[in-house]
C-alpha cells in the first residue's frame, strides 16, 4: 500500500502554542479517508501543512512522496469554511480554475456546475453555505489532483446539504479513484463516505485502519465485574467502565468473544471513535469521560 | 494569473483611468489659452528682472477656473501616493487573508511567487503609468504659473511635478501591499500605509532631497546693491540678508559674517545705523566698511531635472526593496 501524506515527529508551534505535537503518521493512497478527532486535535493544521500553506516548525512531512508546497497541481485543497471571491460570480470562478490550472477539466466543472443548478451569474457571496461549499469542491476537483483533501468541508452545513455535498464527493472519488482526506469532529459525515478511518487525538493517533475492519473487530461486553487484564491475549481492551458488579469493556479483539459469562455487543462506528477519545482523556486531562 | 488580477483590480484600474482621463482633458483644454497668455504677457522670453512680468500674468491668469486646476492636478500628485497605497496596496493581500480566499488561490496550480509578482508589477505598473500620464499634464499645464510664482524647486511642489510622482505612487503602492501583509487586517493596514506614506512625503523633501546633489557654496564679498533684507533690533543688532548669486535656486543657508567668519549681527553705530541715522544709504556704506561677506549654500534651478531623476531613482530603489521583502515574506511566513 502507498501512502498519500507519511509524517515523522509533525510538529506546529504557534509561538509557545503548538497546534500539532510530534505527529507521527500514515495516510494511505487509493481511499477515501476519514480524519477525526476533537476540536483543537490538529486535524486543520495537518491537512494545512499537508498542502504547503504552512511549513512545519519540526519534524517531516511528506505528500505524494515529495515535501509539500502551494501551487501543486497533484493537490486540491477545500479550506475550512470553503472560501470564494465573494464578489466574483460562479462562471468567473471556472474562469478562475481553466485560467490558474493546466489540468483543468471544463467539461466535469460545467457539468457539475449545471449538475448542481448553480446560476453561472451569480455571485458567489450571494450562494448559500450549501452552494459555496459546492462551488469550492468543483473548483478542488475540475483541477484533476491526484489526492484531494477538504478540511471541515460540511461543518457549517444544514443535514440535506451535507448529505448533497457528500454524495457529491463520493461519486467524484468512486469514478476517478481519487485519494481523499477528509477531516470531520462529526462521525456521522465520514461513516457515509469514508472506507478509511484515522481517530486523531491532541496529536496523537488512536486507532487507524479500514472502516470495515474497525466495525468488525470492536465489541462492547458486559459481564459481571471483573479485571480488564484477565481477558487473555489478542483482545485489546480500549475503554473499560466498572460499577459495584458490572464491567463494561470496548474491546478490540480478532478473535470472536464465545466467554458466555460475557453479552457482546456490535459497536457502530461512532461508539468506537468515542471510546477512542475518551481513552485518551482517561490518560491525561479530561478524566471526567471516564466516568461517564 | 493576469486573468485573475485583471478580474480583481478592474473596478479599480477604470476608476483611475477616468480620474487620469479627466484631469487630462481639462488641462488640455485650458492648456492653449494659459500659454498664449505666457506669451502675449512677455514673461515667457523674460531673462532678467521678471518679477513685473510675473506679477502682471499672475493677475491675468489667476482666474477661478485657472485656480482651481492648479490646486487639483497638484493635489491629485501630492494625495495619490497615498491613495494608491491605501485603497491598492494596503487591502490587496490583507482582504485575501481576512477572507481565507488566499487558502482558495494558492492551492490553485500557481505559485505564491508568481501570484505576488504578477499583482505588484501588473498594480504597481498601473499605479505608476497613472501617476506619469497625470504627472506629465500637470508639469506642462503648470509650467507658465510655476514660473512666475515659486519656480520648480519648491519643495512642496518638486514632489507633484516631472518624474517624481511615478516614485512616489510606486513607494506608495508597495509599502501599502507589505503593511497589509504583516498586520494581515485590511482596515488597521490602510490607516499605518496612509501613515507611513505621509512621513515619507514630508521627510524626502525636507531632509533627504538637499543631499542628493553636492550644494553649490559661495563665499561673495558685500555688496549694498545686493541687500534682500535688513533689519536693525532696537539694541543695535543687525540681521543683513543678500540675494543670492544666481537668480533662482533653491536656498539651503544664506548668511552675511563678518571678518572672523561668524555671522554678523553688530552691534551697529547708531550714528551710521538705526531710527536716528542717516537713512538707508548711510547705513549701507557703513556697512560696506565693515569687510563682510555673504556666505551662501543652494542647489541652482537648473538641477531640477538630476534631482528629479535621483529622487526617482531612490524612491524606486526603496519600492523594489520592498517589493522583494514581501515576496520573500509571502514565501516563508504569511498562512
Amino acid at each position: 500500500m502507498t501512502s498519500a501524506v507519511t509524517t515523522t515527529g509533525l510538529t506546529k508551534r504557534y509561538g509557545r502554542r503548538a497546534a500539532l505535537s510530534d505527529c507521527t503518521l500514515e495516510i494511505p493512497a487509493g481511499h477515501v479517508v476519514g480524519l477525526v478527532g476533537p476540536n483543537g486535535a490538529g486535524k486543520s493544521t495537518l491537512l494545512q501543512l499537508a498542502c504547503g500553506l504552512l511549513t512545519p516548525t519540526e519534524g517531516r512531512i511528506e505528500v505524494l512522496g515529495r515535501p509539500p508546497h502551494t501551487g501543486s497541481g497533484r493537490l486540491g485543497f477545500v479550506a475550512q469554511d470553503t472560501p470564494v471571491y465573494a464578489h466574483l460570480s460562479v462562471a468567473d470562478h471556472l474562469r478562475f480554475g481553466a485560467h490558474l490550472n493546466p489540468g483543468w477539466d471544463a467539461a466535469l466543472a460545467q457539468g457539475r456546475v449545471t449538475e448542481l443548478g448553480l446560476d453561472p451569474s451569480q455571485r458567489a457571496g450571494k450562494l448559500s453555505g450549501g452552494q459555496r461549499a459546492q462551488l469550492a469542491l468543483t473548483l478542488a476537483i475540475a483541477k484533476r489532483p491526484e489526492l484531494l483533501l477538504l478540511d471541515e468541508p460540511v461543518a457549517a452545513l444544514d443535514p440535506l446539504a451535507r448529505r448533497e455535498f457528500l454524495q457529491g464527493l463520493m461519486s467524484y472519488a468512486a469514478e476517478n479513484g481519487t485519494t481523499v482526506v477528509m477531516s470531520s469532529h462529526v462521525v456521522a459525515d465520514l461513516e457515509r463516505v469514508c472506507d478509511y478511518l484515522i481517530v486523531l487525538v491532541a496529536s496523537r493517533v488512536r486507532v487507524h485502519g479500514d472502516v470495515d475492519e474497525l466495525l468488525g473487530t470492536h465489541h462492547r461486553l458486559t459481564g459481571p465485574r471483573r479485571d480488564p487484564g484477565t481477558l487473555g491475549p489478542g483482545r485489546d481492551v480500549v475503554l473499560a467502565s466498572h460499577t459495584d458488579v458490572q464491567s463494561t469493556l470496548v474491546v478490540r479483539s480478532t478473535a470472536p468473544v464465545d466467554d458466555p459469562s460475557w453479552a457482546s455487543d456490535r459497536l457502530d462506528l461512532e461508539d468506537i471513535v468515542l471510546a477512542y477519545m475518551s481513552q485518551a482523556g482517561a490518560d491525561g486531562r479530561d478524566r471526567v469521560l471516564e466516568k461517564r | 494569473m493576469i486573468w485573475l488580477t485583471w478580474r480583481q483590480f478592474r473596478v479599480q484600474a477604470w476608476v483611475a483611468a477616468a480620474f487620469a482621463l479627466a484631469i487630462a482633458a481639462a488641462l488640455a483644454v485650458t492648456g492653449p489659452h494659459l500659454f498664449d497668455l505666457y506669451q502675449s504677457s512677455g514673461l515667457a522670453d523674460c531673462t532678467t528682472d521678471c518679477a513685473d512680468l510675473a506679477e502682471n500674468f499672475s493677475v491675468q491668469a489667476g482666474t477661478t477656473l485657472n485656480a482651481t486646476l492648479y490646486a487639483v492636478g497638484t493635489g491629485a500628485l501630492l494625495l495619490m501616493p497615498a491613495l494608491v497605497g491605501v485603497f491598492w496596496g494596503a487591502p490587496l493581500v490583507a482582504r485575501e487573508l481576512e477572507t481565507g480566499t488566499h487558502r482558495l488561490v494558492w492551492n490553485q496550480t500557481v505559485s505564491r511567487r508568481r501570484w505576488i509578482l504578477t499583482k505588484l508589477i501588473g498594480i504597481g505598473g498601473a499605479a505608476a503609468v497613472t501617476a506619469a500620464v497625470i504627472s506629465a499634464v500637470v508639469t506642462w499645464w503648470t509650467a507658465p504659473l510655476d514660473d512666475a510664482n515659486v519656480g520648480p524647486l519648491g519643495q512642496e511642489l518638486f514632489s507633484a511635478r516631472g518624474v517624481v510622482p511615478v516614485g512616489y505612487a510606486t513607494l506608495g503602492f508597495m509599502a501599502g501591499v507589505l503593511i497589509g501583509m504583516l498586520l494581515r487586517r485590511s482596515v488597521a493596514a490602510m490607516a499605518v500605509t496612509l501613515l507611513a506614506i505621509v512621513l515619507v512625503q514630508v521627510a524626502v523633501p525636507y531632509f533627504v532631497r538637499e543631499h542628493l546633489t553636492t550644494p553649490v557654496t559661495s563665499s561673495t564679498a558685500f555688496d549694498p546693491a545686493k541687500i534682500e533684507s535688513l533689519g536693525i533690533g532696537s539694541d543695535n543688532t543687525i540681521k543683513v540678508k543678500m540675494a543670492l548669486p544666481v537668480e533662482e535656486a533653491w536656498e539651503l543657508s544664506n548668511v552675511t559674517a563678518g571678518p572672523d567668519g561668524e555671522e554678523y549681527t553688530g552691534p551697529v553705530d547708531p550714528a551710521k545705523c538705526g531710527r536716528d541715522a542717516g537713512g538707508p544709504r548711510a547705513c549701507e556704506r557703513y556697512l560696506g566698511t565693515l569687510n563682510l561677506t555673504q556666505k551662501a549654500s543652494y542647489i541652482p534651478v537648473d538641477r531640477f531635472w538630476l534631482l528629479q531623476w535621483r529622487e526617482l531613482g531612490l524612491l524606486l530603489a526603496v519600492s523594489a526593496l520592498l517589493a522583494a521583502t514581501a515576496i520573500w515574506w509571502i514565501n516563508r511566513k504569511v498562512a
